[in-house]
């Protein structure tokens, strides 16, 4: 099976969009290699402006660029893009509804041992606050390049978490696939794991752990936040009456929070654990494997939840 | 009429508005007045019938407390109806308390949070660069506004990238919020600083709307160096007890003071 970095998928992307006659202009902020822009800065230098190691710059330089006609991606690390840049992305982007696609690369703990100041465990927690932000956490290969397709193609603000790990297509990615559905990695009438973005490939993994425990697990990986269809979690929790959350991310405000509020404002009493970032801590400077084996958000740590519940 | 007279009448239309309102940012109003009032009746190359037009000359205030200011000029160049004024910070107005580009038409960017339309305006006047439009773009600050770190990053990109059809204009009234900018954050040599960071400094009399118009003909904005100009104004100026008063930068005239001002602008 073909892996593939997810920036790589991204960058194609832009590529095909270029060619498809879309007036694209790639914004990054001394991040050409984080965003591993050089196919496309080498086939369009003049579709690529460094600000420079400014990322307020940046979100702004992108706003005006957006007005003047241009569809506009910005590209570099998730920590200095939302954190750095919140008030311009709620203004500048959000609130002023510039057609700015932002790219938080590397997300997560994927910096692992450069620690917190390098970790995003916050970005979808700030991006689902403001108003106008379509939010997408594509899970392999063709899942980002159709959500970076589907972002250029749709006037306004957008969000864009991109994992740099390195992964495959999930099964069934010949298949039909909607950018904000959920797509099914194992079917059972035990227990309902959601995994968000990448974590849709540990859930996957601990599914098979759990099988063989006789545990049945209804296993989904989600690809967006906003917009997200919520009717395949709402029948899948329906059926099995317990729902673990899966997420590189705060259990604050993520994929756990947002099933969190759907099952309380759907009136469904069923067990819920989230897992991620404990509420209220930092992740530790850390590998990323240790980090996700610390947060138990590896395929060992998750049938074990699943097996406490 | 000249450019004095519609300076005036746009000072009137601030007392009214600001008065009829309750509230208001009356000092940063009548310091910004002939800036505006240069640009909308002289300088750009735009107009209410082709707001879309992508070619037209764009203006962000970037000062979005001076929102009303900037709505009385646009009722006055005939982008507003004057009536829409009375509903000013209203529930639903047209003209809410700073700029949003989906409620006024005229509007660019909405501002309100300091230091985010100096970098849009970059990034405006490097898309007419990449696109081969010849469009200019202006934006005002506030001097105090200076402070903010974000528009020193936004002054490196516009030299960087020769942006000559960009004019960064400073109100340099010397008051802030709480007191004189000196005596909160420095900002002297400011005009040093900007040269420093690649600009061609212009420094003209903000109240003078003639003199702003003027200097503001003669940039060469094929230029390959964005351009500043430092406006000395008078926050308040054109009503001799709202004059460089601190008390006055978010008040309005009341009671007798009404009268009084209006009397003052004639």
């Amino acid at each position: 099976m073909e892996l593939k970095d997810q920036r790589t998928s991204m960058v194609d992307s832009f590529i095909e969009a270029v060619s498809d006659g879309i007036e694209l202009m790639v914004v990054v902020s001394d991040s050409t290699s984080t965003s591993k822009i050089k196919p496309f800065a080498e086939k369009y230098p003049d579709r690529v402006i460094n600000v420079g190691i400014a990322e307020q710059n940046l979100i702004g330089i992108s706003a005006g660029l957006a007005l003047g006609g241009f569809v506009v991606v910005t590209a570099n690390a998730a920590p200095f893009l939302v954190a750095r840049s919140a008030e311009q992305v709620k203004n500048d982007v959000a609130y002023t509804n510039t057609n700015v696609k932002m790219m938080g690369l590397n997300p997560g703990f994927a910096y692992g041992s450069l620690g917190p100041t390098h970790h995003s465990i916050e970005d979808i927690s700030m991006m689902r606050s403001l108003g106008g932000m379509r939010i997408f956490t594509p899970i392999d290969p063709s899942g980002t390049a159709m959500a970076v397709g589907h972002v250029l193609k749709t006037n306004g603000p957008s969000y864009v978490r991109v994992d740099s790990g390195v992964f495959p297509d999930l099964p069934d990615s010949e298949g039909f696939r909607a950018v904000d559905d959920p797509i099914r990695l194992s079917e059972g009438g035990d227990i309902t794991i959601l995994g968000l973005g990448t974590s849709a490939h540990a859930v996957l993994e601990a599914s098979g752990i759990l099988a063989k425990n006789g545990i049945n697990v209804d296993g989904w990986g989600i690809p967006s936040i906003r917009p997200l269809n919520m009717e395949p979690i709402r029948k899948s929790v329906k059926k099995t009456g317990a729902v673990i959350t899966v997420e590189a991310h705060s259990t604050h405000g993520g994929l756990g929070s947002l099933v969190a509020e759907f099952l309380s404002d759907e009136g469904m009493a069923v067990r819920l654990k989230r897992l991620g970032a404990s509420e209220g801590v930092f992740a530790p400077a850390s590998p990323r494997l240790s980090i996700e084996k610390k947060f138990m958000l590896d395929p060992v740590g998750i049938a074990e939840a699943a097996r406490i519940m | 009429m000249n450019l004095e007279k519609r300076a005036a009448s746009i000072r009137r239309r601030i007392i009214t508005m600001n008065t009829h309102a309750g509230a208001g940012h009356t000092g940063a109003d009548l310091s910004e007045t002939d800036i505006l009032t240069a640009l909308y009746f002289h300088v750009l190359d735009i107009d209410p019938d082709r707001l879309n037009d992508p070619n037209r000359d764009r203006f962000i205030l970037s000062k979005g407390h001076g929102a009303g200011g900037y709505y009385c000029t646009l009722a006055e160049a005939g982008y507003i109806d004057e009536a829409q004024l009375e509903s000013y910070l209203q529930a639903d107005s047209l003209c809410p308390g700073h700029p949003v580009r989906q409620k006024t038409p005229g509007v660019e960017v909405n501002t309100g949070a300091l230091g985010h339309g100096f970098p849009i305006a970059c990034g405006l006047a490097l898309a007419a660069r990449k696109s081969g439009r010849s469009y200019r773009t202006f934006c005002l600050c506030g001097d105090g506004e200076m402070q903010e770190g974000s528009n020193w990053e936004a002054a490196m990109t516009a030299s960087h990238f020769k942006l000559g059809n960009l004019v960064l204009i400073i109100d340099r009234n010397g008051l802030q919020l709480a007191d004189r900018t000196g005596n909160i954050m420095e900002l002297e040599p400011l005009g040093d600083k900007i040269r420093a960071f690649g600009f061609t400094l212009n420094e003209v009399n903000g109240n003078d709307p003639d003199a702003v118009a003027e200097l503001l003909e003669g940039l060469d904005y094929s230029a390959d160096k964005p351009h500043a100009v430092i406006a000395k104004t008078i926050k308040g100026r054109g009503v001799s007890f709202i004059e460089d008063n601190p008390a006055w930068h978010h008040r309005v005239p009341m009671g007798k003071e009404i009268a009084m001002a209006i009397e003052e602008l004639g």
